[in-house]
This record gives structure tokens, C-alpha cells and sequence, in this order.
């Protein structure tokens, strides 16, 4: 299996804050398309009327003016703005994507089952100090972008969504560039090249890589073990909520079947679902001999079913990114299931959704001498 | 549908009757859905049996039939047949196993009958969702193509010339004989081998259905079982290729040395008068044994086992060639001294015992080392070692043999490739079955003989050309269609979503992908209905035919329920 490069390796340049970090990231991205190494750039917008964020495909340089690389909120997540745009083929347009790290790690995912071409794409992600809860945005913007920008400043997690605040890849570097914003003075933020094609840019941007970047590398691995720590007692605390049947029925008890947490979900690839598809429609002969066997059986049927088999079929390409939580109308706590559970499996593999190109897909691999602690839990 | 199920339940003589409450059974299913008929009979599978059956389907226009008796192994196919004769499509049928599956696991009558009567209802469930299938049939081409020229090649081509098949040979070298060509003699017997290949390729040469292309590679190999299209193209012309059409394919692409190289401690290439077994057997045809300053060597030391630690496996072969080679030591230079230096002697068979008991004797020894070291000392080279008892030692000789492991040619894994065969162990084409397939492969019509397939003597080479022949005349039969796989897998396209996965998990090479729909495509002439590609489709895209979703589902509903 292919290790990403160890963070050692990784070389940054320090760049200097003139007005603002958002100003900075969109002065290189248009001289980035002014010296021809983007064609375009993918980032996120303001909508028009305000009340929420949308990934745009920037051609005309003059609008990145309105781009902003960390929205307060997630409204799509990228990668599934990257797959629009890619699925078909990578064409020989070069684009900037600027993202947050779980959906760059998402776009690496899909990479793997052909549903992005990102070989002309240079993959930029952002230090990020979370994503405040959709509903809590819309209810008040111009508020809402307030505390985000201070919550940004002081890196304070209590507004972020839950899933958020027990990320610990918040800084995690799994595409070509990452922007560092930990560790740094006032006036200053980190570029990190991760990969060929991102020094490749570095290059062309005349930026050369020779910056000492032991401050943010510091800063983030405090942060991710102080994440790390709250993520395990998150997931013990929620394992015992949840851990027997009875517990998990309760749970998504309140689930209305709307499926918005499959439809969201940047790595959910199926073109139909199964929980859909007439595969789980049955004749009304049907429910009445399983009413029968029960005493009664609830309507919409399979609601946990449809959790269950989302987890079997997406925990190993989970990234935590939190969308389907965000789109969930019940307030079910699904982002933190799922994390708690893709942990547990991907775990098994030595497995980290979306954390390097070079890992194949543990259910594509087939190694001898694998999951023995499963075989020997039959024997 | 109106589906009318006749259930019959073989007493198997004594063998269910005794141990399984049959009426029980027969109590449990009669009311089900669909189930028009419920009858016991004491050996269905007898020829009264078989017409018992035609008249129940007939008498009652039974639909479907269950038949609770053996494993599918056993009967499965005799009853597919009567259902075919009946006038049922036998894909409307599903066989219950209870013999093997619950008398013959457990002495108690009422656990037995427990599970037989859940195996009988989940036959039942699944045959409920079962759809007809229907038989293909294809024309095939009778002719074969053998790739190599070595003597696997040259018996497989000669065989199946000899029963009127149209043969293409191809040899990637300027001439045939392969290996064996350089051997002046064969052990045990110590005949003369280079007559008798000779021979042999003379035959071929008149033979006017062998096409045999020298100084020639294969190209590509497209297709499947019966209809392959090969294209082979000169070594010394680029541009001189030719295509034809086969209906099966042999690989008998031999095996080339361990080159000695690749462990520093023999010195091979920095000494002189250090040769591989191949530059001695080339050395002794020629008809003089001698050193580099050309004077005739006094003492020669034959290493065995040479690469075996870094190949991870016995070559078979060298013990009994290096025991040859002492033999022609000696008797080419009667006074000289032969030290054999092994780690495992392999002397297996009937005659080789003897051969070995013969061949030792005044100045031929045998070494039991490890660690063996050669250095240069003067005009000697001399062996350290670490003998058994007393600890490290060391000889000096003139000459050095190694006898370095066999291992696969280079071409081996690009035809692997080209076919969908799978290598396995050292990089040798991998059998279909060690013991039951060790001359087919994963890939129906594909072949493999001699030494590709792992280290071999030649008499064992000879026994895979001549399985191999039997395997091609009796599987393609000129004028006979063949029957592809009916049980085959299908990518519903409005699913499929095109990430590949199955095209890394078919063995057979199977699917393939549409480019313009960005879809994968199941080939159904060479599926082998293996399920790999629907286990792996991670969108739900692939069913195999006869094994649904839904009919799987039904099954253990009804086996559980």
C-alpha cells in the first residue's frame, strides 16, 4: 500500500497577507489565470440573494472577486461539483479547485471509481476550523458570516456543526495544494505543495519552495490530537446510545425516508439506489404476511434497513464531511454514525477514505492474509 | 404466472427413507403456493425413476419441478434432462440437496427431517423466481495454435497433427527444439537426445497441416473458446505480421534459468570457468570439456539448488541433470574429481534411485552444504562452506557448474495477459485446478504444457502434451457447436456507473468497457457465470442469470423463515 508522502517531506513557501486571507488566495488564483496555469477556477460563491454558498466555475477572472475559498456553511459538497464537471472526462480545460479538505479527500475517493478525471484539475485545499450547521445560517446570514469569521480567527469549534468539531483532518493534505493558516502570524499564511503538480504550480506562480512551515505543522498536529481525543470519547459515548439493535431502531425511528442524507452524500455513486428501486417494493401479500409474522409492520418499511445498507455500502469511502447531518430534516445524528463506523472499517484495512490516490479501494483489494480477527470470531 | 410446482422426494433406497420422516416432509410443503403435487419415489435417478418423472410433468403440466434428493453434483444434469425431455425449460427446476447436506451430517432422524423440509422450502422459494434460460450454441473452429517450439510444443503440435488438426506453431527463436537441443544426452536412460529431437522436427517439417512460424511472436490473442483470432508477427520484420483464426490455444512456452547473477556469491560473470548448466550442456555437445586457458579441467565442482532460496521452490530437474553431467565428466575425462554440493538431493521415480547409486562411486562426491561461497585463488576457484558435521570447510577446483532454478520466460506473463490467465506461483502460468485441471486454465480453450506451467522432466512434459491433446479432441470437436456458459452475468446499463471494478475482478476477461456509453459489457460466450463481477459491482449493476438477487433472497427467506 502507498503511504501519502510523510509531513516531513512536504514543502511550503510563506506568503505575506496584504488586506485579507480571502484577498490573497484570490490575487494568486488570478494570477494563476492570467499566466495561463488555470483555465478556470471552481470555488465556492455568495448567491445572489445572500443566504447561501454555491460552487461556481469561475472563466471570467473579474468575478473571483466575489469567490470566497471557506464558506461558513457546505450547501454542496465539492466533489460532487468536481464529478459534475468531470465525470464524463477531464477534457483539456486546467482548473483550479479550491476546497475544504474532506471534500478534496471525497473527490480523491471518487477518483478511484472513475467518477472525477482530475489528472488536469489542480486540487487546492484550505485549513478548516469547521462548517456552521446549514439551518443555523440561513436563519440569520449576515449574523451567521460574523461568527464564522471570528470563530475563524480564534479557531473556536462551539458554533460548528458536531460532526465538525470532532474532525481531526481538518488539515489534512490529500490533493496537489493546501493553504495553511494555523501557526501563522497575523500577516502571514502557508501554500504547501503536495504533490508534483502542485510544485509544477508553485513554479509557474513563481513561488519558490523554500519556506519554513514547522509552525503550522506544530499547530496541526496539536489540533489533530486534540480532536482525536474528543472524536473517541464522541464515538464511545454514541456507541453506547446506539450499540444494540432496540437502540439503533430508536434512533432512526424519526427518520422520514426522504433519502436526502444518500442524495447529498458526495460519495453515494449509485445511479439508482436500491432502497429506490422497485427491488424493496413488494406486493401488499407481502407486508401483510410480514405484519402477520410481527403483529405489525411500520410504513414507509425499511427505514433502518436503508441506514444499514448505506453504511455497509458507503463506510469504507466515508470522509466525515457532514452532509448528509446537514440535510437530514430529523436532526438525526447521521454524519457522527457514520464517522464512528467508517473509523471502525475503514480501521480494519488500514484504510483512510480519500487520504492518498495510491490506496486502492479495500474491497478491490484482495490480500491472503487479511481480517483474521473476523475468521476467528466464527471459529 | 400460473405457476403449477410438483415436489418429488427420492428415497434414494434406504439412504434418505431410514434417516428423514419423508411423510413429515411431504406434510410440510403440500399446501404451499403453487404446489400441485407432492409424491415420494424410491430412486429418481433410475431409468423407472426418470419416466416416472416424464409422466408426473405431463399428467398434471407441472411448470416448475423440485426434486429433494443428492447433491447437485451427483444428479443435477440427469434431471436438467428430463425436465428438457418433458417439455420443461430446465432452468425451471431446482434440486434440494438432503442426502448429503442432512442424512449424511447427522444420525438424528428428527434434526435431519428438521433441515430437509427448510432445504426443500427454500427450493421451492427460489424456484418460484426462476426464469427460463435458453441453450446457445456456436460453430467453433477446429484448428489450434501452440506458441513455443520446445519439446511440449513440438509433441502437442504432432499429437494433434497426427488426429487431422491444422496446427500453427510458433517459435519466437530461428529454430525448433527448444532446450533439449543443446543436451547431448537425456538421463536416465543416457541416449543420445539430440538424434531423436532431430527426428522430430524433421516429422514436423513434412507434416503439411503444422504451419510453423519461426523467428515469430504472438501479437495479440482476442476471442474466446472456439473462436480465437491470433495474430503472430516476425521477430525480424516488423511489419510482416499475419492474422488466422483457432479455436483453442496451447502454451508451451518453456522456462529459461535463474540467472546466478542475482546472488553475488558464485561469482557467475566475474570468474572465469563458473558456468550455468546450460553453458556446460552447450560446452560438452561441442565434444571438449575445457577451461578457459583451454587446458582440461581436474576437479569440478556442480552447486545444486542454486536460486532455490530466492524462487521459493525445488526446480525438480537439477538434481538428476547435475548427477548427468558427472557422468559425462567422467567419461569424457576418466581420472577427473567431481564434487556434487547439495541442500536437498530430489532423486523421485522409479529409476533415478539407481541412476544415483550408479553414478556415485570413486571420485564423485556428494556435499551436504550451506552458505556456499567462490573466490578466485590463482588459476583455482575455491568453494567455502558449512558442511553438517564439521563446521566450515573449503575445496579448491578448476571448474565450476551451477545448476540454478528454472523459471518462467519472459513472454509468459504478456500471453498470460492477452488470454486472462491468471500466474501463480513463481510466475508460471497457473493451472485451473492443481489436481483435477493441471493442463487447462482459467480461461476455457487456453492450455498450458511443459515447463511453463512449473519445473518439469521431460517424459512429465510429454504427459502434459499428450493431456492436453485428449483435452482439445475431446472438447472441440470439428462440426460440434460448442455451448457457452448459460449462467452468465449481465450490467444493466442504467446502472452501471462506470468505475471499472468489475473488469479488475473478471478472471476470464470477460467485460469489457464501452468507451462512448462509459458503461462495462459482459462478453456471454466467455463468462463463466463465476459472480465475481456482481460481489464487486459496488452500484448493484451486475446480475448473474439464475442467480438474482431475488432468487437468493427467496431462497434463504424460505430456508430461515
Amino acid at each position: 500500500m502507498i503511504k501519502p508522502a510523510a509531513s516531513s517531506e512536504k514543502k511550503g513557501a510563506v506568503l505575506s497577507i496584504k488586506t485579507t486571507i480571502q484577498d490573497s488566495i484570490r490575487n494568486l488564483l488570478k494570477k494563476g489565470m492570467d499566466q495561463g496555469v488555470f483555465d478556470a477556477v471552481l470555488i465556492p460563491m455568495r448567491v445572489p440573494a445572500g443566504d447561501s454558498f454555491s460552487y461556481v466555475l469561475i472563466k471570467d477572472k473579474s468575478l473571483l472577486n466575489n469567490a470566497v475559498a471557506l464558506p461558513p456553511i457546505m450547501s454542496v459538497q465539492g466533489a460532487k461539483a468536481v464529478s459534475s464537471v468531470t465525470r464524463l472526462g477531464n477534457g483539456t480545460m486546467k482548473i483550479a479547485a479550491v476546497m475544504r479538505p474532506c471534500e478534496i479527500r471525497a473527490t480523491i475517493e471518487l477518483t478511484k471509481l472513475d467518477q472525477v478525471h482530475v489528472e488536469n484539475m489542480t486540487l487546492i485545499s484550505i485549513d478548516c476550523p469547521g462548517v456552521m450547521p446549514i439551518l443555523d445560517f440561513i436563519r440569520e446570514p449576515e449574523k451567521a458570516i460574523k461568527l464564522f469569521e471570528n470563530a475563524t480567527k480564534s479557531w473556536d469549534d462551539t458554533i460548528m456543526r458536531p460532526v465538525c468539531q470532532i474532525c481531526d483532518k481538518s488539515s489534512m493534505i490529500a490533493g496537489d495544494l493546501h493553504i495553511g493558516t494555523l501557526g501563522t502570524k497575523k500577516d502571514a499564511f502557508f501554500i504547501i505543495s503536495n504533490s508534483k503538480k502542485g510544485k509544477d504550480t508553485l513554479e509557474k506562480l513563481d513561488i519558490p519552495l523554500n519556506g519554513n512551515i514547522d509552525s503550522w505543522q506544530i499547530k496541526v498536529k496539536e489540533n489533530a490530537e486534540e480532536k482525536q481525543k474528543k472524536r473517541k470519547k464522541t464515538h464511545k459515548d454514541l456507541k453506547t446510545k446506539i450499540g444494540h439493535l432496540d437502540n439503533l431502531l430508536d434512533t432512526f425511528s424519526q427518520c422520514i425516508n426522504c433519502h436526502n442524507c444518500m442524495r447529498v452524500c458526495p460519495v453515494c455513486y449509485c445511479r439508482l439506489c436500491y432502497f429506490d428501486s422497485d427491488k424493496v417494493k413488494h406486493p401488499s401479500g407481502e407486508y401483510l404476511r410480514r405484519a402477520k409474522e410481527k403483529g405489525s409492520i411500520r410504513f414507509l418499511p425499511d427505514t433502518t434497513l436503508f441506514h444499514m445498507g448505506r453504511m455497509m455500502h458507503m463506510s469504507l469511502s466515508c470522509v466525515s464531511c457532514g452532509s448528509c447531518e446537514d440535510a437530514c430534516p430529523m436532526s438525526i445524528p447521521v454524519a457522527q454514525i457514520f464517522s464512528m463506523v467508517a473509523d471502525e472499517t475503514q480501521g480494519l484495512f488500514d484504510y483512510v477514505a480519500g487520504r492518498s490516490s495510491g490506496e486502492p479501494l479495500p474491497l478491490k483489494t484482495y490480500k491472503k492474509d487479511e481480517l483474521h480477527e473476523v475468521e476467528d470470531a466464527h471459529d | 404466472m400460473n405457476r403449477k410446482i410438483g415436489v418429488y422426494i427420492c428415497e434414494c433406497g434406504p439412504n434418505i427413507s431410514e434417516k428423514i420422516d419423508i411423510d413429515k416432509v411431504i406434510e410440510a410443503v403440500r399446501f404451499l403456493n403453487d404446489i400441485v403435487v407432492v409424491e415420494r419415489y424410491k430412486l429418481l435417478c433410475s431409468e423407472d425413476g426418470k419416466k416416472y418423472l416424464t409422466e408426473q410433468i405431463k399428467r398434471y403440466g407441472l411448470t416448475h419441478l423440485i426434486i429433494a434428493a443428492c447433491s447437485p453434483r451427483d444428479h443435477q444434469l440427469t434431471f436438467m434432462e428430463v425436465c428438457e425431455n418433458a417439455g420443461i425449460n430446465p432452468y425451471l427446476f431446482q434440486l434440494a440437496n438432503i442426502r448429503e447436506q442432512c442424512v449424511w451430517i447427522t444420525a438424528d432422524k428428527e434434526e435431519a427431517t428438521k433441515k430437509a423440509i427448510r432445504l426443500t422450502k427454500a427450493a421451492i422459494g427460489r424456484v418460484r423466481c426462476h426464469s427460463p434460460l435458453e441453450k446457445k450454441e456456436m460453430e467453433s473452429n477446429p484448428d489450434v495454435l501452440i506458441v513455443g517450439g520446445g519439446i511440449a510444443g513440438i509433441e502437442t503440435s504432432l499429437q494433434l497433427a497426427h488426429s487431422d488438426r491444422k496446427i500453427y506453431l510458433v517459435e519466437k527463436t530461428a529454430s525448433l527444439g527448444g532446450l533439449i537441443k543443446n543436451f547431448e544426452k537425456t538421463y536416465p536412460e543416457m541416449h543420445p537426445c539430440s538424434i531423436s529431437i532431430q527426428q522430430k522436427i524433421e516429422t514436423i517439417n513434412k507434416t503439411n497441416n503444422i504451419k510453423i512460424f519461426t523467428d515469430s511472436e504472438v501479437e495479440d490473442i482476442l476471442g474466446f473458446f472456439g473462436n480465437f483470432e491470433i495474430k503472430v508477427k516476425k521477430n525480424t520484420n516488423e511489419k510482416d505480421s499475419v492474422s488466422f483464426n483457432v479455436g483453442a490455444v496451447v502454451f508451451a512456452t518453456g522456462s529459461t534459468l535463474f540467472n546466478p547473477n542475482k546472488t553475488t556469491c558464485y561469482g557467475y560473470g566475474k570468474f572465469d570457468n563458473v558456468l550455468t548448466a546450460l553453458e556446460f550442456e552447450k560446452m560438452n555437445l561441442s565434444g571438449e570439456i575445457v577451461l578457459k586457458n583451454n587446458k582440461t579441467p581436474k576437479s569440478v565442482a556442480i552447486i545444486h539448488c542454486v536460486g532455490r532460496t530466492e524462487k521459493g521452490y525445488c526446480s525438480e530437474i537439477c538434481c538428476m541433470y547435475s548427477l548427468k553431467f558427472a557422468r559425462y565428466l567422467k567419461d569424457k575425462i576418466p581420472d577427473i574429481k567431481v564434487f556434487n554440493f547439495y541442500s536437498d538431493l530430489c532423486i523421485p521415480g522409479k529409476t533415478h534411485q539407481k541412476f544415483y547409486e550408479q553414478t556415485q562411486g570413486k571420485n564423485i562426491d556428494f556435499i551436504r552444504a550451506k552458505n556456499i561461497e567462490i573466490a578466485k585463488k590463482g588459476e583455482h576457484l575455491t568453494i567455502t562452506y558449512n558442511d553438517e558435521k564439521s563446521g566450515k570447510n573449503n575445496y579448491d577446483v578448476d571448474m565450476v557448474i551451477l545448476s540454478p532454478a528454472l523459471e518462467p520466460t519472459a513472454d509468459t506473463a504478456r500471453l498470460a495477459e492477452f488470454t486472462g490467465i491468471s500466474l501463480g506461483d513463481g510466475g508460471f502460468f497457473a493451472e485451473e485446478h492443481e489436481k483435477l485441471g493441471p493442463v487447462s486454465t482459467s480461461s476455457q480453450g487456453v492450455f498450458i504444457a511443459g515447463c511453463s506451467q512449473g519445473p518439469k522432466s521431460i517424459p512429465d512434459t510429454i504427459i502434459q502434451a499428450e493431456a492436453v491433446t485428449g483435452k482439445i479432441l475431446s472438447s472441440l470437436i470439428p462440426g460440434k457447436k460448442i455451448e457457452p456458459e448459460v449462467k452468465v452475468s449481465f450490467i444493466s446499463e442504467s446502472f452501471c456507473i462506470g468505475c471499472k471494478t468489475c473488469l479488475d475482478v473478471c478472471s476470464y476477461g470477460a467485460i469489457t468497457f464501452n468507451e462512448t456509453k462509459k458503461v462495462s459489457v459482459v462478453n456471454e460466450v466467455i463468462c463463466r457465470g463465476c459472480g465475481n463481477c456482481v460481489a464487486a459491482c459496488p452500484s448493484g449493476a451486475i446480475t448473474l442469470k439464475h442467480f438474482t438477487f431475488n432468487q437468493i433472497y427467496q431462497e434463504l427467506k424460505a430456508a430461515i423463515q
